[in-house]
């Protein structure tokens, strides 16, 4: 310190800001060093004097400045600036002081003298910053303390046997999360502590912070903890669950209190429990975010990814050990913790996997672990258990969570209409956008499945509706967080920190839906649904039913050259085109040559219930279509044209005629069609349009009228 | 096919068991379950109530003796000791009530009914739940009428919110019991009241309540002669529509069964077909089935096939039995009108056959149709044909059809308007 003062006073005489500044900002902070904390030394009182005596030197130079604008150079005027601001500043903070020494300057200092020597607290401490301060000039403060730090721990580590363990974990602790300290050597000086750690309370202790440090080792939220370490820590956890496990006077739990045991060893007496502080699910919660971490950074067309994935059962294993030690020891905050996490790694799987993953957890845990509230084998019973055990907690996070849960896995295992009617029941549409992003995007998958699984059961209408949701917006990629949408042109650039957040929010590959597949069965539902409607309105209605596949069909038409069909969207649309001009066996050709459908579970079952629907679809658009130009049609021959049984021929023209569809009846004795539809000439179409309008005009006046009635009756009543 | 569409399982849980009695005996009259099966069944229903009467009766069935058990006859003796007792008690309050100008004197307001007694003959709060506990065991022991008065009394009286709701519905079970129709309609509206408030409890409560309601209602609907205009009206009601597809879709039945016997309301055919439609899934019988074959699939031989199964369902219904004919009949009609709508030109014979009937009868049927039902049709002798005249309405008549009413309607509207101007007018005049 005595040294900066110095230089300062050097700088002063030289007329040299820059070091003044530089010097008196390594002043300042080893002054707010020394004095604060736990070993403080008086305050310095030569400081204040250099603060007093900069005072006046800034006040003559900044004069000398006015007079002589030339003369300092930009830096040194720069310096000059800022040095002004700061003595303003710590002169307000040091005002007393200040005053004092103003007041008689001789004897401030005076009484200053005596008090630095006999105290040697502050010896030890003047003694050691002059280390810091000779290696200033070469290296800045950073280094310094840097190098300090480290000297510390490498110096245990050469002789760590002679302290107890617990002494030594205290001593490692106390250096955890200071800037200096390397984690690795502080990871690997645990590792040492391990082995030479007795009884169980010295292993869950050091377990305990071996755990935390290896977390430590990986820095910042986005990169993922890399795999040995995982496995270490996957490791560790078992073991500390085996402790408890097998010692049933340890609990280790979020709320017990420090134990004060001046670093001995504790060895509980019979019957006597001892509380650990330390958070197991908070553990296990931190290791299966970094799993997923780790399948979102590896590429998932790697066999890498496949052999990450191998960990799956040992951590879903984890969890159920987990769940069966919170059980025992009543730990209610953590059960449905744990829950949530077993069914994400359960809900969005099909109902053999489900079954093989929970035979390969049961086979890596020892036979006494045993959860006592979900004892279900069966998959669906045990995704039934799981979520009921959350429906009645109190918090309604995990109730929405498990909920969502449980329509995924009804949807996916072909149950359309429990799913819907829980979806429906649980009212969750009008609340779900007050909801975190995370449950958003599992309300948007669940909605999504029940969309695939009503195309499974061939409910054209539901299934769009469903799939609409989500598929209309164009923006599926990013509403499921199966991947980042491209920037457009034109499109504002989203901010980095935005596109972190949601980049950490995909969802591993191994979980995503389809999205070819999901497009594929939205626009083949929009077809079946768009063509007749399309075909009962005429060509120039705008009443879309699905817009997104009306935009691509006029895109495709406006093309001036086709070529044969190339994606799965091409095929489509040659199929909606063949489908409108009544060709329905083309059609069905065009569909049916998808390769997406072999994704789907029962193929040619979807495949043969997608041909009826074709043709079915295609007798309402032909009907539709051509009515006007025929007087009768033939039964025997729509049957023949369309490859249908004459019973179902007839049911669908019955109901377009019950429905006033069609303006047409039936002939019982000659078997066929008889058809009223009159090609309407242009000015009867409009004259039409326009008594309906006008007919829109009065209901809407009627409507305008109606509330100011009531109002004016009750002021009437007022 | 016996007991396949038999939905008295199902309905049990949702009723009384005093309601289900009925329901019991039916089953016996028809042969459907096995008798000693019923006979249990009966006891056990009973054995809890205090019909002690009743008990020994049917314990005397099941176990064909003579010999009553020690414990029901003591249980009688406790039974009668205690409505003697009860009796005593109540008859302090019922001697005030039954004095006319205490009658004359009672309002719409409980709490100042229950000051005005209090104040004037000394009555109190304990003395009222005397006649609530009254009622109860009269109920208890079978005595329907004299629990029906005694609940009247109370509610009139009693300020507590709970007891009231439950003493209605104990008197709504008793009036059922007692037959008296028109009262027991009287209650499903009170009751219906209570319940819609918005502020009625939880919601799962208020379902479930709305569930109760539904059950207890079929007895009355379909006793009551204007019972199939309400049933139609309260089930079609979007609350009950929801409960019903929720909570107890065999319900369907009876709502479709009443839709078609209500000739008079063709326009809810559209929304049953709706819903029948949507919890095909959730439930089917015959009568639904039937709906579905001619509204929905347009199948008439379907239809017709349904039709005959509905027959045996309907008559081994304890509810429908009694609309068995009217239904027949009325379906009958449905398949012939729609028939008659689709198609131009049917063959009489063919026809004849769809429907069940012989030639001639067939004929006189559709004679009968087509004045009836005003079908614009003619038969055609020579070819054995009915022709259809499908109106063809021209794009004039459509025209003038839509643009008929509006300007009598926007007259209407400007009067209105006026009248409203005028009305606002005077006020202003007025201050």
């Amino acid at each position: 310190m005595h040294n900066a003062s110095k230089a300062i006073d050097n700088g002063r005489k030289n007329n040299d800001w820059t070091l003044i500044l530089s010097e008196f900002d390594k002043l300042s902070t080893s002054v707010s060093k020394a004095t604060t904390g736990f070993d403080k030394m008086p305050f310095p009182k030569f400081y204040i004097k250099l603060l007093v005596d900069l005072d006046q030197d800034i006040q003559e130079a900044t004069q000398k400045d006015k007079a002589s604008k030339k003369k300092t150079n930009a830096a040194n005027g720069k310096a000059l600036n800022n040095m002004k601001i700061k003595v303003k500043k710590l002169s307000k903070q040091y005002e007393q002081m200040i005053k004092e020494y103003t007041k008689d300057p001789e004897a401030f200092m005076a009484e200053d003298e005596p008090s630095e020597t006999p105290v040697s607290v502050k010896q030890v401490v003047t003694s050691e910053k002059p280390v810091g301060d000779e290696k200033q000039p070469d290296l800045d403060g950073f280094a310094t303390v840097g190098k300090d730090g480290k000297a510390k721990t490498e110096q245990p580590q050469a002789a760590p046997d002679n302290k107890p363990v617990l002494v030594r974990l205290r001593e490692i602790m106390e250096s955890r999360g200071k800037k200096n300290t390397d984690r690795e050597a502080q990871t690997s000086a645990l590792e040492a502590l391990l082995h030479r750690s007795t009884s169980s309370f010295q292993k869950i202790m050091v377990l305990l912070a071996l755990i935390a440090s290896r977390f430590d080792l990986t820095i910042g939220s986005t990169t993922a903890m890399d795999i040995k370490n995982w496995k270490a820590v996957q490791n560790e956890v078992n073991l500390i669950l085996e402790i408890i496990e097998a010692d049933p006077s340890f609990v280790v739990c979020e709320d017990a209190d420090e134990l004060d045991n001046d670093d001995q060893d504790v060895v509980p007496t019979k019957g006597q429990v001892v509380k650990v502080r330390g958070s197991v699910i908070g553990v296990i919660e931190r290791l299966d975010e970094e799993f997923i971490k780790s399948l979102q950074a590896i590429d998932p067309h790697t066999p890498d990814y496949i052999d990450r994935l191998r960990d799956e059962p040992s951590l879903y294993a984890l969890l159920v050990r987990a769940q069966a030690y919170f059980e025992k020891h009543n730990l209610a905050q953590s059960i449905p913790r744990v829950i949530v996490r077993r069914l994400d790694h359960l809900y969005y799987k099909p109902e053999q996997v489900i079954r093989s993953i929970e035979t390969a957890s049961k086979q890596l845990l020892p036979a006494s672990v045993e959860v006592k509230s979900i004892v279900a084998s069966s998959p669906d019973q045990l995704i039934h258990e799981l979520c009921t055990y959350l429906y009645n907690q109190p918090t309604s996070m995990f109730r929405t969570r498990a909920m969502l849960c449980h329509i995924f896995h009804f949807a996916l295992h072909n149950q359309f209409h429990k799913a819907r009617d829980m979806l429906l029941m649980s009212h969750l549409q009008e609340s779900i956008h007050q909801a975190d992003v995370a449950t958003q995007i599992l309300y948007n998958r669940a909605v999504v499945q029940i969309g695939l699984s009503a195309f499974r059961q061939g409910l054209i209408k539901e299934a769009h509706s469903c799939l609409q949701e989500i598929q209309g917006t164009g923006r599926a990629k990013e509403l499921l967080a199966q991947g980042i949408q491209q920037n457009r042109y034109g499109q504002q650039q989203v901010s980095p920190e935005l596109e972190q957040l949601e980049r950490q929010r995909q969802l591993p590959f191994h979980m995503h839906i389809n999205l070819e597949l999901l497009e594929c069965v939205f626009l083949t539902c929009s077809m079946l649904l768009e063509i007749p409607g399309q075909a009962q309105t005429g060509p120039n209605s705008k009443k879309f039913i699905s817009k997104p596949f009306r935009r691509l069909l006029d895109f495709n038409e406006r093309q001036a050259f086709t070529g044969p069909p190339e994606n799965t969207r091409d095929h489509i649309m040659s199929a909606a085109k063949a489908l409108a001009s009544g060709e329905w066996e083309r059609a069905r050709d065009y569909i049916l040559a998808i390769k997406v459908w072999d994704l789907l579970p029962d193929t040619d079952a979807i495949k043969a219930m997608l041909v009826r629907k074709i043709q079915e679809e295609g007798l309402r658009t032909y009907l539709f279509t051509y009515a006007s130009y025929y007087s009768t049609l033939g039964l025997s021959q729509l049957s023949t044209m369309f490859d249908l049984p004459a019973q179902t021929i007839s049911s669908i023209v019955a109901k377009l005629i019950w429905n006033e569809e069609l303006s047409a009846s039936l002939d019982q004795v000659s078997q066929c069609v008889v058809l009223h539809q009159v090609e309407l000439s242009r000015v009867q179409e409009l004259a039409l349009q326009f008594s309906e309008k006008a007919a829109n005009l009065v209901d809407q006046n009627e409507r305008l009228a109606a509330p100011p009635v009531r109002n004016d009756a009750q002021k009437v009543s007022n | 096919m016996s007991t396949q569409y038999d939905v008295t399982m199902r309905m049990i849980p949702f009723l009384d068991r005093h309601l289900i009695y009925p329901l019991l005996s039916f089953l016996e009259l028809n042969e459907v379950y096995n008798v000693d099966d019923l006979l249990k069944a009966q006891y056990e229903l009973v054995a809890d109530t205090n019909m002690v009467d009743f008990i020994i009766e049917s314990y005397k069935k099941i176990n064909k003796t003579d010999q009553v058990p020690k414990e029901l006859n003591e249980k009688r003796e406790k039974v009668l000791a205690q409505l003697e007792d009860m009796q005593v008690k109540a008859q302090k309050v019922m001697s005030v009530l039954e004095q006319p100008e205490v009658v004359a004197a009672l309002r719409q307001d409980n709490g100042q009914n229950l000051e005005d007694l209090k104040k004037s003959y000394n009555i109190t709060e304990e003395m009222i739940d005397v006649l609530y506990e009254f009622g109860q065991l009269q109920y208890s022991c079978g005595r329907y009428g004299g629990a029906a008065d005694m609940l009247y009394h109370f509610r009139v009286l009693s300020n507590d919110h709970g007891r009231c709701l439950s003493a209605s519905w104990g008197k709504m079970a008793a009036e059922i019991l007692e037959g008296n129709w028109d009262a027991a309609l009287e209650e499903i509206q009170y009751l219906r009241e209570i319940i819609d408030q918005k502020n009625f409890t939880a919601p799962l409560q208020q379902l479930q309540q709305r569930t109760w309601l539904i059950h207890w209602s079929l007895f009355v609907f379909f006793n009551h002669p204007k019972g199939r205009d309400g049933i139609v009206d309260l089930f079609f009601a979007p609350a009950y529509l929801n409960t019903i597809q929720t909570t107890c879709p065999w319900i369907l039945r009876y709502l479709a069964t009443a839709v078609v016997v209500n000739r008079r309301r063709k326009t809810q055919m559209k929304e049953l077909v709706k819903i029948i439609e949507q919890e095909g899934y959730e439930y089917r019988d015959p009568v639904t089935e039937f709906i579905e074959a001619l509204f929905i699939k347009f199948d008439f031989e379907d239809a017709q096939k349904k039709l005959k199964e509905c027959e045996y369902v309907l008559s081994h219904d304890f509810f429908l039995a009694a609309t068995e004919e009217d239904f027949m009949e009325n379906a009958r009609q449905f398949i012939s009108e729609t028939y008659c709508r689709i198609h131009q030109k049917i063959n009489i014979k063919e026809m004849c056959q769809t429907l069940n009937l012989d030639q001639e009868e067939g004929e006189k049927w559709i004679v009968n149709l087509i004045r009836d039902t005003r079908v614009d049709a003619k038969i055609d002798f020579e070819e054995n044909t009915v022709v259809m005249n499908t109106p063809v309405t021209s794009v004039y008549q459509q025209v003038i059809e839509r643009t008929k009413g509006l300007s009598f309607r926007s007259q209407v509207l400007a009067s209105a308007i006026k009248r409203r101007e005028q009305a606002a007018q005077q006020d202003v005049s007025a201050q």
